[in-house]
């Protein structure tokens, strides 16, 4: 009897103890899983996605047209602009003299946009225009080509998309005249019309 | 007497068609030799665009940049000079006949592409800048003032293409000193 009570008694004990192992078991597994998920985390953001940023090149980007849709990236010590399939166009970084960043307001739509607003009667194309703007960044960056020529390029960006740009620019070393204090903002559209 | 009339009326117009014919061909020759010797004055010289001085105007850099590449991009496409360089080009030093473009902003209004489109008659964008070919001693050979400005159509940084392409078709339509010309009067100021 005693021997039954002893062996119900350890059975039981038996079967009370392997849940428990097994739940710590399963503690220590997550616990690893959540430390190496954070600790993947942590790198990522310690090493930041390469910027890629779509960009409309307005004019004065050496060896491409003028109005080209493309992006901008960073490849090694380079700037470079790539428009679809073709040939990326790079710049040194240490060649940048100087940037500046401003904004635009620009009508959307296009030339579409242009003959719809003529299609509407009674003027109501103009009610249109008012509604039908976009505000956008420009960076332009003076930069020096291999014989010390000085060029202008002006780039189109997405609002906001400016700051970020000029930001890892200087954060790679490029040459920015104006303090970090001072506004680099310039506003070279939808100023109210005023002789100066 | 009424036969005659259609008659005469054929002859004044055939009189009026050859008049035509024979006139054109002066003209063109007339111009065409006046391109001629512009060209080949003002080809023997090579130009040296400066950057755009903004002067006491607050113009934005983006404006002061795209004036300086449409100047060049202008200038490339009249093919008057032999070579147009940018500020700071150090193929310079080694060219000897060169002219230095200065651009000085003297005028600009800022107008609003929104209210362009708005109004039609309001909104616009004008620029106003002093040109200046001079040679490497200072000399100043060619002085103009040149306006540019977009009134109904196009965004803001238009007016600069647009003050661009005047300032090359001034350059080009005005007649140039030959480099030889300029050396021999820069040697008897010296």
């Amino acid at each position: 009897m005693n021997q039954t009570a002893v062996l119900w008694y350890r059975t039981s004990d038996a079967h009370f103890l392997k849940p428990r192992s097994t739940v710590a078991f399963l503690l220590l597994l997550i616990s690893c899983g959540v430390a190496s998920l954070a600790q993947n985390v942590g790198q990522r953001t310690n090493s930041p996605a390469p910027l890629n940023i779509r960009t409309t090149h307005l004019l004065g980007f050496e060896d491409v047209s003028n109005n080209a849709n493309g992006t901008l990236s960073f490849k090694g010590d380079a700037l470079q602009f790539q428009k679809g399939d073709k040939a990326a166009v790079q710049v040194k970084i240490s060649s940048v003299q100087d940037v500046f960043l401003g904004d635009q307001s620009k009508e959307v739509g296009g030339l579409p946009m242009t003959l719809g607003k003529a299609a509407v009667p009674f003027g109501g194309g103009r009610a249109i225009s008012l509604f039908a703007h976009k505000k956008y960044d420009t960076i332009t960056l003076e930069y020096v080509d291999k014989n010390g020529g000085v060029h202008g390029a002006i780039f189109l960006l997405q609002k906001t998309q400016g700051e970020v740009l000029r930001n890892e620019l200087v954060a790679r070393g490029a040459h920015v005249s104006q303090s970090e204090g001072e506004s680099t903002k310039q506003r070279t559209a939808e100023v109210p019309s005023e002789g100066k | 007497m009424k036969a005659n009339k259609p008659v005469s009326f054929f002859v004044l117009v055939m009189l009026i068609v050859a008049m035509c014919a024979a006139h054109p061909p002066q003209v063109c020759a007339q111009t065409a030799a006046g391109k001629s010797s512009t060209n080949s004055s003002a080809a023997q010289w090579s130009v040296q665009v400066d950057r755009v001085d903004a002067g006491d105007v607050n113009l934005a850099s983006s404006f002061q940049f795209a004036i300086y590449e449409r100047i060049l991009d202008e200038l490339i496409k009249t093919k008057r000079f032999k070579q147009v360089l940018r500020d700071g080009d150090r193929n310079a030093v080694d060219v000897f006949d060169l002219l230095i473009l200065k651009t000085t902003v003297q005028k600009y209004t800022a107008g609003s592409e929104t209210q362009r489109a708005v109004t039609t008659i309001s909104g616009a964008t004008k620029l106003r800048v002093q040109t200046q070919l001079c040679t490497r001693d200072g000399q100043v050979i060619l002085e103009r003032t040149v306006n540019g400005s977009v009134r109904f159509l196009g965004s803001n940084l238009r007016a600069t293409h647009n003050l661009a392409r005047n300032v090359a078709k001034t350059i080009k339509q005005s007649s140039l000193p030959g480099p030889s010309l300029s050396a021999s009067a820069q040697g008897g100021q010296l």
